[in-house]
């Protein structure tokens, strides 16, 4: 099996991911954060150094401002409900994912906030001055942005969008589903409000891990509430991170492996592994355009985007060829919408989608090129005109 | 065998970071269950010997590690 899905999870993980939850599941086994033997101790350590590690990667001065969650959707959920009120309005990219639409358009709904939207252009790219036009006539609270789209693989120039919300009075919160692990995310120097990430993308932790940065002065309010195993004499919700946005049970098992993916990402380093990744998008891109009744989407410019390719098959129905890849050619690839359907709007995909190739740091040269002896095959045969 | 202190400290997050700096400076110490008569914390707490409070103290301050004063 060829996997060529990794922008919807990462597969394989790095075998430290499995020992460390391994070593988790057998040998520690406690609750975080509610005892003091020394089961207990380890496993308050073991989520301590999880945080360590991610306020390492994203150069975060204070890792207790990270806030652990089951993905980037819970992250975002967060950020967005808790810290918007009625009458206040937000700006948002045409290239959005759902997680983050949906719970801005419920609010929409009820009538609390009023949306503006930045189109971004045929191959996914925003131009930050259209977020500064709006800015400048509109009082806008929050300025959301997806760093890179998983339709397109376009990257947005976060740290610019930022300078301007910040210029006009404006906080910004970037969702990293795409971007974390695979390209650099610097939440000190992009002067990033809120940063919401998932865990088990390219991040190479497991299922059910995701966490939100937020950054101190920013006034936000948890989704749930609950047990915490600090202020337990009091009724109330403590008011202090990461405590106040973490009741009930953590995902201890999850943040062991979580931990050991971070280490794994940090130790052979962002940069080589975009490095990587780019190579085989590079070459993928640049040999499927010679491909007769290929269509690729998304920018041209390798530093515009990460490894997430979306394309089309003329006469054959994403669907149709992402069933074609795994029943013939043994390539899993996801097909459709991937839930973000303003941006297939936007390129020019819908109601069809595409077929999306997300290339991971464990794929390489060989399966790209098994990937385009497939689309070749594909594009020929008759059967693509089911 | 000078008194012993202990330290509640706001989070769990902060008695393991305290603990790593407590460490890291070769302060001994140890980790115990928040005594009941000094709070209903349901967490840990640090113990070490009243001498090296000061230091101790002087090593949150440092590496921002937030400690009940109000309990001290």
């Amino acid at each position: 099996m060829i996997y060529f899905d990794h922008a919807a999870t990462s597969f394989p993980k790095p075998k430290e991911v499995f020992e460390a939850m391994a070593d988790y599941f057998f040998n520690i086994g406690a609750n975080n954060g509610r005892s003091g033997y020394r089961m207990a101790i380890k496993a308050s350590e073991l989520v301590f150094n999880t945080r360590e590690l991610l306020a390492r990667l994203f150069q975060i001065k204070d890792s207790a401002r990270i806030i652990f969650t089951k993905n980037v959707t819970e992250s975002l959920n967060i950020a967005i409900n808790g810290f918007l009120e009625k009458g206040d309005q937000v700006v948002t990219t045409s290239m959005e994912h759902n997680s983050v639409m949906r719970p801005l358009r419920y609010l929409e709904q009820r009538g609390q906030i009023k949306i503006f939207t930045v189109q971004a252009n045929r191959e996914g790219l925003v131009d930050p001055e259209a977020f500064a036009d709006i800015l400048k006539k509109e009082k806008i609270k929050l300025v959301v942005v997806n760093h890179a789209s998983n339709v397109t693989g376009s990257i947005v120039p976060l740290e610019v969008i930022a300078e301007i919300a910040h210029r006009h009075g404006s906080r910004i919160l970037a969702d990293a589903a795409q971007t974390a692990g695979a390209y650099p995310v610097d939440a000190a120097s992009g002067d990033i409000d809120m940063l919401a990430f998932t865990g088990h993308k390219s991040l190479l932790g497991p299922q059910g891990t995701g966490g939100l940065y937020v950054r101190e002065g920013i006034e936000l309010l948890p989704l749930i509430r609950g047990g915490t195993g600090s202020n337990s004499e009091k009724e109330i919700q403590p008011d202090f991170f990461p405590d106040q946005f973490e009741s009930g049970t953590l995902n201890v098992i999850g943040l062991a492996g979580l931990g050991a993916g971070v280490k794994y990402v940090l130790e052979k380093g962002v940069s080589n592994i975009r490095r990587q990744e780019m190579k085989l998008t590079e070459m993928f891109i640049k040999e499927a355009a010679k491909i007769e009744g290929v269509e690729l989407f998304g920018p041209g410019g390798m530093d515009q985007r990460v490894s997430v390719v979306s394309f089309n098959i003329s006469r054959c129905a994403p669907s149709t060829a992402a069933y074609l890849l795994d029943k013939h050619f043994d390539i899993a690839c996801r097909s459709g919408l991937h839930c973000a359907p303003s941006a297939h709007s936007t390129i020019g995909t819908l109601p069809q989608g595409t077929v999306r190739f997300a290339f991971g740091c464990f794929n390489n040269a060989a399966e790209v090129e098994k990937g385009l002896t497939a689309l070749a095959e594909i594009s020929r045969k008759e059967y693509c005109k089911e | 065998m000078p008194q012993a202190v202990v330290i509640v400290f706001k989070s769990t997050h902060d008695v393991i970071k305290a603990k790593n700096e407590l460490a890291k400076a070769c302060i001994a110490h140890e980790l115990i269950p928040t005594p009941k008569e000094i709070s209903a914390e349901c967490g840990m707490s640090l113990r070490l010997e009243e001498p090296l409070l000061s230091k101790a103290l002087d090593l949150f301050q440092t590496a921002g590690v937030r400690y009940r004063d109000d309990l001290l």
